[in-house]
């Protein structure tokens, strides 16, 4: 008579494996992204109510403790993305009989793509805040 | 005196036991000695009632697939001397699969999955025998390929966490198949399979773990094949939907 044994997944099944737990801990830097979009929709939002609660709010961001998190928020990013490119030459793969590109040229176009895209928004920003003065 | 290695071997009886338990073994060392031999030498010598599956001895049938200190591996390719020195060997039955017997686990759902994604030449119209076989050049070989190697070994199923946390995941080994026949340029079926790619079981089930393609002994990357299949049901899902808003039905 058969009884095949059935084997549960345990919670903690993440924890066990060092392939897993690099898994989870790439998943995890949503959490600094979230904590950011919050930090930044509460700044919109007190910009709304006028400009002392504004200027309240840029006080609270010298707080050590938030320049701790914003420290890890951009450090998760920076994770993410890294490993994100990386995997980008495995999804994307443009192999036709008209058209053939490597696996790291489609990676270094990526990561070009990423420096130029930051680079160009931090100096956009630089621009407006220099404008403003 | 001979050197020996203790091996704790993973045992479950249906007809006595109700969970699985562990029986230590010392088996003689040597250099060459595989996983599959230590296994052989406890049924052969020590203990007739052990129940293991294998038969090529070369990575190639991919029934040997176990778990050696909890990571997915083919008895057969794996070897003694890479765990000496280490505190504990331990083998156990594939996880993520009803175990069987022992060693032995019950792949049949595995199975079926490969059957529901339709792993042959789709042609809309079979041309006949005589007409002599599909050509294709060596370059429309090589797109799929490496996705055609795959042994049916279960490795993947056994490292996927998503397949552990819901069966019904067609998985990695079945969507890398899929994969395999939409990227042949002799195939004709990808409108069929794509169906199956697009549901709930299907690509998207996929959190690109990717542990799959490490423990992959035939260097298959079935975490590639699944996210092409993403991109490939993304353009699916467009063509549908630019065809249903045109008054067409969908692909």
């Amino acid at each position: 008579m058969r009884k095949p044994y059935v084997q549960r997944q345990r919670a903690d099944w993440w924890l066990r494996n060092p392939a897993y737990r690099r898994y989870m801990l790439r998943e995890a830097t949503a959490l600094p992204l979230l904590f950011y979009t919050l930090l930044l929709m509460s700044g919109l939002y007190q910009f709304t109510r006028g400009e002392a609660a504004f200027l309240g709010w840029l006080e609270l961001l010298r707080n050590p403790w938030l320049l701790a998190l914003h420290g890890v928020a951009l450090a998760a990013a920076l994770f993410h993305a890294v490993t994100w490119i990386a995997l980008v030459p495995k999804i994307l793969v443009i192999d036709t009989d008209r058209l053939r590109v490597s696996p790291t040229v489609v990676k270094r176009l990526h990561q070009v793509g990423a420096v130029v895209c930051n680079v160009g928004l931090l100096l956009l920003v630089l621009l407006l805040v220099g404008g403003g003065r | 005196m001979t050197e020996t290695v203790t091996v704790r071997v993973q045992r479950y009886r249906p007809e006595e036991d109700q969970e699985p338990w562990a029986q230590s073994f010392e088996v003689p060392y040597s250099e060459d000695l595989s996983i599959l031999d230590a296994l052989n030498q406890i049924k052969d010598q020590q203990d007739p009632t052990l129940s293991h599956r294998w038969s090529c001895r070369m990575a190639i049938c991919g029934s040997c697939g176990v778990m050696i200190n909890g990571e997915p591996r083919l008895a057969c390719k794996t070897f003694l001397r890479d765990y000496r020195g280490k505190d504990a060997l331990e083998v156990r039955a594939l996880d993520n699969f009803p175990i069987e017997r022992d060693l032995v686990s019950d792949i049949s759902g595995f199975i079926d999955h490969l059957e529901t994604v339709q792993p042959w030449l789709i042609r809309s119209d079979e041309q006949p025998v005589s007409a002599g076989a599909y050509r294709q050049t060596p370059e429309q070989m090589q797109r799929y390929a490496a996705f055609s190697q795959c042994i049916n070994c279960g490795l993947c199923y056994a490292a996927c966490p998503q397949f552990g946390r819901d069966p019904a995941f067609l998985g990695p080994a079945a969507l890398t198949l899929a994969q395999r026949y939409n990227l042949d340029s002799r195939d004709e079926g990808a409108s069929q399979r794509m169906n199956w790619l697009n549901a709930e079981a299907g690509v998207w089930s996929c959190t690109f773990v990717g542990y799959c393609s490490q423990v992959c002994p035939k260097d298959v990357d079935p975490a590639a094949a699944i996210n092409q299949g993403k991109v490939a049901s993304d353009i699916n899902y467009a063509v549908n939907l630019f065809n249903i808003l045109r008054g067409k039905d969908d692909a």
